[in-house]
Formats: C-alpha cells, structure tokens, sequence
C-alpha cells in the first residue's frame, strides 16, 4: 500500500500501483487539504468564472458540474490499458494532496476507490494544456455517476459504486492539469531504467563474446571526459566483464564507445526522471490557493516540463536501440566478428540461425527513429485562442513508451544473440572460413556467466535451425522481468 | 468469386476479401502458368548449377551450396527461423489481405510453387483462418519476411497460431478444425511464401482505400464549413483552377462546388471579399491530397498484381537457367508512396482542424455562438472537441516523419539498402485512422453550425450539404459525450456515409 502525501511520489510508486499494488490518501496530507477546500468555498464560482471566460456568458443554469465534466468527454481512440488508468488515477490523487486545489480529502479518498474498478478512457485527444482535460473528465464521469464504463476483472461494465457530488471547484480540479502525461511519464521512466540497465548488461554479454578490449572501459578515461553517466556505465561493464586481455586493433565504436552512448542516455535519463518526479509532487492545478495569498491564477497545469522531458528521453532510449542493433549485426556477420559462424549456428546455409533476429531488432530501431522525432515542438492553438500554446505532452509520453518498449525487444535480441555467441566460446570452438576448429573452452567472469545463464534460464541454445518467435517472446519477457540493475 | 491470376484485382476487391470475405480461388489459367514454372524448378533443383535459394542458402548465404536431399527442409528451416516477429498482433483485415496479394502474386506463375500453395491461403481465407502475424520486426526487404513467415508457419503446419471462429488457437488445430490440409513444404516452397513485401501492400491498399473515402468526406466537411461561415464560392470556380491546372485541385473545387449548388448561405456577405486560407485554399490542400492518393493508389495497385519474388522464373527467356535472381521484393516503391500519402492525409486533417477552430472561435465564425455553446451543450460547446482535434493533427505530424529514408543494413551487409516500408505502411494507416476522427469533429461542428443557421431566418442549404446535416445529427443524437459521438461519426465515415 502506497501513501499518497502529495511529497514523495516516485516513478516507480507509480510504476507498481499501475501494475496492482494499492494506494491511500496519507494522513499527513488531509488538514492542509481541508484548510484550502475551506477556502476555496468562500470565493465564488470557479466554473461560472471559467465559462464566462471562455465562451463569453456566465451560468447557463442547470447542472453546470455535469454539463463541465461531460462536456470534457472528448477522448477518442483505444482506450488507455487499466494499468496505465490506474497511474492516471494515483498521480491526480498526488497532486491533489499538495493541498492548494481546495479538494476534500473524502473526494481524494473516493477517486483512489476507483484503482480497483479503473474507468475506462480513451488514449488520445488531449494536448496536455490546460492539462489532459479529456482523459482525465472520462474519469471524473465515472466518479461523478454521469455514465461511463469501468474495467472489472477484465470485462468492460457500468461502474457500481457510490458517485460523489462534486463542488464547482473540486469538478475543474479533478481535470486541470497535465496528469495523464505525467503518469504515462512516470511509468516510461520506470521502464527505460530497467531496460537501460538490461542494455548494459546485454553489451557486457557482447563484449565478452567478441573479445573486446577492456581498456577502453578505464576509469581513469572516462573521468578525464567527467560525464557522470559514461562514468557509471563503464563501472558496470567493468563489473561485469572482470579483468580482459587487451586487443590490437582498437574495436568498433558499438564496443568502444559504448559507455560514451549509453552514458548520454543515463545521463538524459536522470534529468528526465528528476523533471518527472517533481511533477508528480507538483500542484499541477489552477486556480491554486496559499495561505497568506489567497487565490491565484497562473498555468500550473501547462505539459511543458514533462513534454520535454519525454521528448528527450525517446531520443536518449532511440540510441541505445541503435548502439545495440550494430553490436547486434556484429554477432551476426562472419566477418565482423573474425571467428564466430555466420548467424551464429553451425552449418548456415541449409540453416539461417540468428540472420532474422538482426533484421528485427534494425525494423525496430529504425522505428525508433521516426518516433522519436519530438512532439513537443508542436502547437496548435485551442480555445478561441485562450490557450493558444500547448505542449502535446501526452503525445510525447504514448510515444515514450512505444519506444522504451521497442528497445526491450531489441536488447532481448541482442542478450539472445550474444548468450549464442558466447556458447561457442564456452565450447572452445572458432570458425575458420566457416570450418569449425575445436579448442580449449574460454573462461568468463562470474558476472558474464551468471547473464548467460539467466537467458539459458528462457532459451536453449540453438544447434540449427528452430523456432524463432517463442524465443524473441521469452528473452523479451527475461529483459522486461526482474529488479531494476542499478 | 474473385479469380486471382496475379493480373486486375483492384483495391476494392482486396478490401471486400479481407473484410468481408468474399470469395477468391485461383484461375484455370493461372493454375496452368504455375505448373509449368514449378515443372521447371523441379528439373533443376537437384542439378549441378547453383540457383538461388532453391539449392543455396538465403542472403549472404547464397554462397552456400544446398544438397538436393536437403532443399525441403530449406524451406522448413527458412519459414521457422524467419518467423520473427514481435509486438501486438496485427489486425485480421491486414493479415488476409496480406494473404490474398502473396496468393495473387504467385499466381502470374513466376515463383515457381505449386499451385496448391495458393489453393491452401485461398482456402484459409474462404473458412476464416487468420494466422496471428506480429506487427513488428520486418524492414520489407526482401520483402515482409518475418510476418509472411509467421503465415507460413500455419499455412506448412510448423506451428504458429491462428484465429479461427473468434477463438486464438494453434496453427495446426486451427488449420484441422477448418478441414484444410496443411501443406508439406518442398524446395523453393518457403522462399515463395515469404520473399515480398505483401504486409506492407496489405496495409498501404486498405489504408489507401480508406484515405480515398476519408478525402471525399472532407471535401463535403470542408463545404458545410465553408457554408456555415458563409464563405464566398469564387475560390472554387473551374476556370480559376484551370489556371493552375493540378487535377487534385481541379477535382475538390468542383466537388466542393457541387456540395454547396443551391445554398443560400455561401455568398451571403457581399461586403466579403475573400475567405481564410483553411476556406479559401481547401481545394489547394485537398486536391495536394488528392493528387498524393492517386500516385499512391497507382502504386499499390501496381504492386498488388505484380511478382514480389526472387529469383524469378522467366521461361520464355532463351538459355538453360530461367532463373533470374534480382530485387523484386524490395518494398522502397510501396514504402515512398506509404510516407507521401500519410503526409498528404496529415494535411488533409490539419486543415479540417484549422476550419473547426473557425467555427468554435466566436471571433472567426461569422458570428455564430462563441464555442457553438448553445442550448444543448450548458458547458463548453465544442472547445474540447476541438482540442481532440489539434491533439490528433499534432500525432499525424509526429507519426508523419518519412520512415523509407531510413535503412539499416541486414545480413552481413548483404541486404544494404532496406525499405523500412512496413513501419511507414503502418504510420500511413495510423495517420489515417486519427484523421478520419478530426474529419468526423469537424462534420460535426459544422452541422451545429449550420442548424444554428437555420434557425436565423429562412435559408437553402447546399445539395451536398443538407443530407450530410440530417445524417451527423441522427448519429449524434444518440450519444451523451463528444468522445462516443466522435467515434459513431468516424465509423460511417469509414463505412463511406460522407462521400
């Protein structure tokens, strides 16, 4: 059980109550709440203010908390998958209990009620300013009793629970602000760190299988450069790899630059998961209301920050695709790798090995590409021209994951790839003009052999010819399972 | 029933076999052209001269020699290490599209396969066998390789699996329980399944189909708009665009034209000289458009009745080896017209978008209400909608960067130069499919727009644009929220009710 105290909410809270783990409202979080809904009742109304604002006339009369949450119902496309809703769902709750939207805690606590029914919403329409207004009234519909469909135990049906009555306030609150794209964020961070540390260790398992000189994983060279990142990929490599011969000539970049590239995402990957940690403990709301202040205006419920960030971290994640495609290509090709057999099975040509696994793993990273180009960079204007620039953060965020989840397939392919390759090496066997020469099995450091037996763990090793898809399917399910590495 | 000779099947044919299964079987002549080329491979596959991938390895492999008790488990072996495919499956359409163009291309009979190969697919379209094909993985070259395997593998009975009556099953079960034999695969076998890039084809022609009804449809959009802010008609006279004679634009002027023939509404502020650019150039855009769709169509339909192979077997050409080894598969023709078409649907929609924010923006609209807020929408009007709009143009633009400059080279650098047709085949129908929502806003925007009109004083409304009304408000009545009247207008819009 996770407590929500609007303070400390991480992306990998985020990432275990999307995958099941529940939350709760902290206790420490309700007094300031109840101060700022307190206040927020004494001034006047914020919808018929907001209306006003936008279409020109105040109350229409009628229900105008319905009319403003159905009217925001404007979501089209797949729906986001419940665990994805469920993130939505615990990072508003956060964000609320900052303690400035003038929000109740009951209503908090009856908004957290729906991570075991999550309502079904659909994945696209907002453009993440004035926050994800359509994504986010999908929920509200539900909580509100104005209709929509929730998911129970898998199956789509009407929601069963006991609606709130929200005030005029608390119904623009549950709505204004950038949620949905820092949820999406929070799980893409959560995700890319793993799977950056799996492409480490899968470049590990490469290097170790092509005899890579360690030297180029010196401490003292990539202090002398003073990036962070390089610094700790390299530690890791090293780590890994244990003490090497060195080699003449000096390797491929895909093997000697390796920590400069994974180095630059790590270090990318950092400053995005600071952006997005801090959004998720941000009021990202408007208006907000401070003791000693009272109301204020202001755009706290803009996607910039997050929409950025996202657009970096698809270009950090889009060079690890393409560094561990080209080591891919490398266990793949005779000639490259000097004496491993082509495609890496015996007897290629009646047999295509691992030939097909390469061409995935470069659809996938040349996919990379087109989706990383940034969404951020857009902005259409909305609103009568109100909100006249918008940061697409939601966009950038759906896009993330689509990458972070392309790269765990091409890391997958290269673990499998270079546990092949290293077989031949634990074999003592090299290939001489495709002609095997049988000779002393090599020996590796712990860390290599305890990689390569994780992925023997899933698949076996391949004499010729098998099956490929059941094998793409269990390494990637080994690259995405397990703890985050470091 | 739908004959495939490899020669005439249209893109409508290929949407109606894959959506709504109509019938298909191999002709008699084509039967016959088949025999003979398998005839021919079956000569020589055990002779002495190298021919590629009936007694070599693939790629880089070719170099390898292949012993002739050996060439059928040379198929089997390329149909299971070739199946590797990743990510969600892809939708059935797409999948039994893709398995009528590989049928009708080795139908012209170059492939040199049995003609049962393509009796098996046909039989599995027929009973509704939809092999489960991962989306991801394939560069299209040579060819859709990994998916088309991942066919093969039920087509041979190698394992895979398959839909059959709304259940997902194994290949083999599948293939049992609809009483279709599976096939023993025998030289070149594996090569002919797989070595085209009919994936990326099957998407690009349905998706063209699609983008074809979507562009008509917003034509008679942009003409309601246009309508509802009164706009002036002079912008689409014929003889203006037959100074600038792109027959696109030619074409969407006078559809637009013809859509707004005896409305009392266009040309109804004479003290208006010219209209915004989302107005005055809709034929401009629209006819861009239209002139992208019909080289991209021209293109597809070139590929759907053309041999995607290699080698091909040319048994008219003089000499011993009718083998010819070339590039055939290549996907790069589909793949450019896959990245131009979704640029030209991209604009298509952003230009819908800019009419729609005229319309809901009570500066721009010629006075119509602030936000179309009226009695039936107490909260926000359209702005919301709206903004679903701008949200979907933005996704069209970052899904519209071109995928075919890429490449990546494969297989020892054998394969050097790669399509990447697939990914850009599947950017076009996502664009395709977002678009076709912000069209079905913009419709119905307009039609609040002009019911507003309406209730001004005594108006005609266009030919085109009256029925369109009556139509988006009997979908739209029956929904609550925008998001679900959206939807229920973007599905008629695909079924062609906007044309």
């Amino acid at each position: 059980m996770i407590e929500l105290d609007g303070q400390s909410l991480g992306v990998l809270e985020v990432a275990r109550i999307a995958a099941g783990e529940g939350a709760r409202l902290a206790d420490s979080a309700r007094a300031r709440m109840a101060a700022s809904a307190a206040a927020f009742a004494a001034v006047p109304s914020v919808l018929v203010q907001k209306r006003k604002y936008l279409v020109g006339e105040g109350d229409p009369g009628g229900d105008l908390v319905r009319a403003f949450v159905l009217g925001h119902c404007a979501g089209v496309g797949e729906p986001l998958p419940p665990g994805q809703v469920r993130a939505l769902i615990a990072c508003r709750a956060n964000v609320l209990a900052t303690g400035h939207s003038g929000v109740r805690p009951a209503l908090v606590d009856a908004l957290l009620g729906l991570l075991d029914s999550p309502p079904v919403v659909p994945s696209q329409g907002s453009v993440g300013a004035a926050g994800d207004l359509a994504p986010l009234a999908h929920v509200a519909r539900v909580l509100c009793g104005y209709g929509g469909d929730v998911i129970v135990d898998g199956a789509r049906r009407p929601w069963a629970g006991t609606p709130v009555v929200p005030t005029h306030k608390e119904a623009l609150s549950l709505i204004n602000g950038a949620t949905l794209t820092a949820a999406l964020a929070a799980l893409a961070c959560a995700r890319a760190r793993h799977v950056l540390s799996r492409a480490v260790e899968a470049c590990a398992l490469t290097m170790a299988a092509l005899h890579a000189d360690p030297r180029a994983l010196s401490p003292a060279l990539h202090a002398a450069r003073r990036h962070a990142g390089p610094q700790q990929v390299a530690a890791r490599l090293r780590e890994l790899l244990g003490p090497g011969r060195p080699a003449r000539p000096p390797d491929a970049f895909s093997l000697r630059a390796a920590p400069a590239v994974l180095g630059a995402a790590l270090d990318a990957l950092d400053w995005v998961e600071s952006t997005v940690a801090t959004e998720l403990n941000g009021a990202c709301d408007n208006p907000l209301w401070f003791d000693g202040e009272g109301v204020v205006e202001g755009g706290n419920f803009h996607g910039a920050p997050v929409s950025l960030a996202m657009d970096t971290l698809r270009v950090a994640m889009t060079q690890v695709a393409t560094v561990s495609e080209r080591r891919t290509f490398r266990l793949t090709g005779a000639s490259l790798s000097g004496d491993l057999p082509s495609f890496l099975v015996e007897g290629t040509g009646l047999n295509s090995g691992f030939m097909l696994a390469q061409y995935t793993a470069a659809s996938l990273a040349s996919e990379c590409k087109g989706l990383a180009h940034p969404a951020s960079v857009d902005s259409i204007p909305t609103v009568q021209h109100h909100e006249d620039h918008v940061s697409m953060g939601p966009i950038a965020a759906r896009l993330a994951l689509r990458v972070v989840e392309n790269v765990a397939d091409i890391v997958a392919i290269e673990l499998l790839l270079a546990a092949q390759a290293l077989d031949w090496r634990l074999r003592g066997a090299r290939f001489v003009d495709g002609a095997r020469v049988d000779g002393h099995p090599e020996t590796f450091a712990p860390g290599i052999l305890a990689l390569h037996a994780e992925v023997r763990g899933a698949v076996a090793f391949w004499p010729d010819d098998q099956l490929m898809h059941p094998a793409l399917v269990a390494v990637g399910r080994l690259v995405r399972s397990g703890v985050v590495g470091w | 029933m739908i004959r495939l000779d490899g020669q005439g099947l249209g893109l409508g044919e290929v949407a109606r076999v894959a959506r709504e299964r109509a019938p298909v079987a191999l002709a008699d002549d084509a039967r016959v052209a088949m025999a003979r080329s398998y005839q021919w491979v079956c000569s020589v596959r055990d002779g002495t001269a190298p021919i590629y991938g009936i007694n070599t390895g693939f790629g880089s492999l070719a170099r390898v020699r292949i012993n002739p008790a050996d060439t059928a488990t040379l198929s089997r072996n390329l149909i299971r290490s070739h199946a590797a495919g990743v990510g969600a499956a892809c939708p059935p359409d797409a999948v039994r599209a893709m398995m009528l163009l590989r049928a009708n291309a080795l139908a012209r009979g170059a492939s040199g396969c049995r003609a049962a190969l393509v009796d098996t697919l046909c039989a599995m379209l027929d009973r509704g066998v939809v092999p489960v094909v991962p989306r991801q993985g394939s560069c299209g070259s040579s060819g859709d390789l990994a998916p088309l395997s991942h066919l093969g593998l039920v087509a041979f009975g190698e394992g895979g699996e398959a839909w059959f009556e709304g259940e997902r099953v194994a290949g083999p079960e599948a293939m049992r329980r609809a009483g279709i034999a599976t096939l023993a695969p025998e030289a070149k076998d594996g090569l002919a399944m797989t070595n085209g890039a009919q994936l990326t084809t099957a998407i690009a022609a349905l998706a063209c189909f699609d983008a074809e009804r979507l562009l008509r449809s917003a034509e008679r959009a942009a003409a309601m708009s246009i309508e509802a802010l009164r706009g002036v008609r002079r912008a689409f006279h014929p003889a203006v665009h037959a100074l600038r004679p792109h027959p696109g634009a030619i074409e969407s002027a006078a559809a637009i034209l013809g859509h707004l023939e005896g409305s009392t509404l266009a040309d109804s502020m004479p003290e208006k000289v010219q209209d915004a650019y989302s107005l005055r150039c809709s034929p401009v855009v629209l006819g861009a458009a239209r002139d992208s769709l019909r080289y991209g169509r021209a293109v597809v339909e070139i590929e759907v009745n053309a041999v995607t192979d290699n080698p091909v077997m040319l048994l008219d050409e003089p000499g011993d080896n009718h083998a010819f080894s070339a590039g055939l598969f290549h996907g790069e023709p589909v793949g450019i017209a896959c990245d131009s078409m979704k640029i030209a649907v991209a604009e298509l929609a952003s230009l819908a978008e800019r009419r729609l924010y005229r319309l809901t923006t009570g500066s721009l609209s010629a006075r119509l209400p602030p936000a179309l807020a009226g009695a039936d929408r107490p909260g926000l009007g359209l702005l919301v909608p709206q903004t679903t709009a701008a949200a979907l143009v933005s996704e069209n633009k970052a899904l519209a960067w071109p995928a075919s400059v890429d490449s990546i080279p494969t297989c020892e650098d054998q394969e050097d130069h790669v399509a990447m047709s697939t990914t850009a085949a599947w950017r076009f129908r996502e664009v395709v499919d977002n678009s076709v929502r912000v069209v079905a806003i913009e419709l119905i925007a307009a039609a609040s727009a002009l019911r507003y009109r309406l209730t001004e004083g005594p108006v005609a409304l266009g030919r085109g644009t009256a029925p369109a009304l009556e139509r988006v408000e009997a979908i739209t009545s029956a929904h609550e929220v925008a998001g679900d009247a959206i939807e229920a207008v973007a599905a008629r819009i695909a079924a062609g009710d906007f044309e």
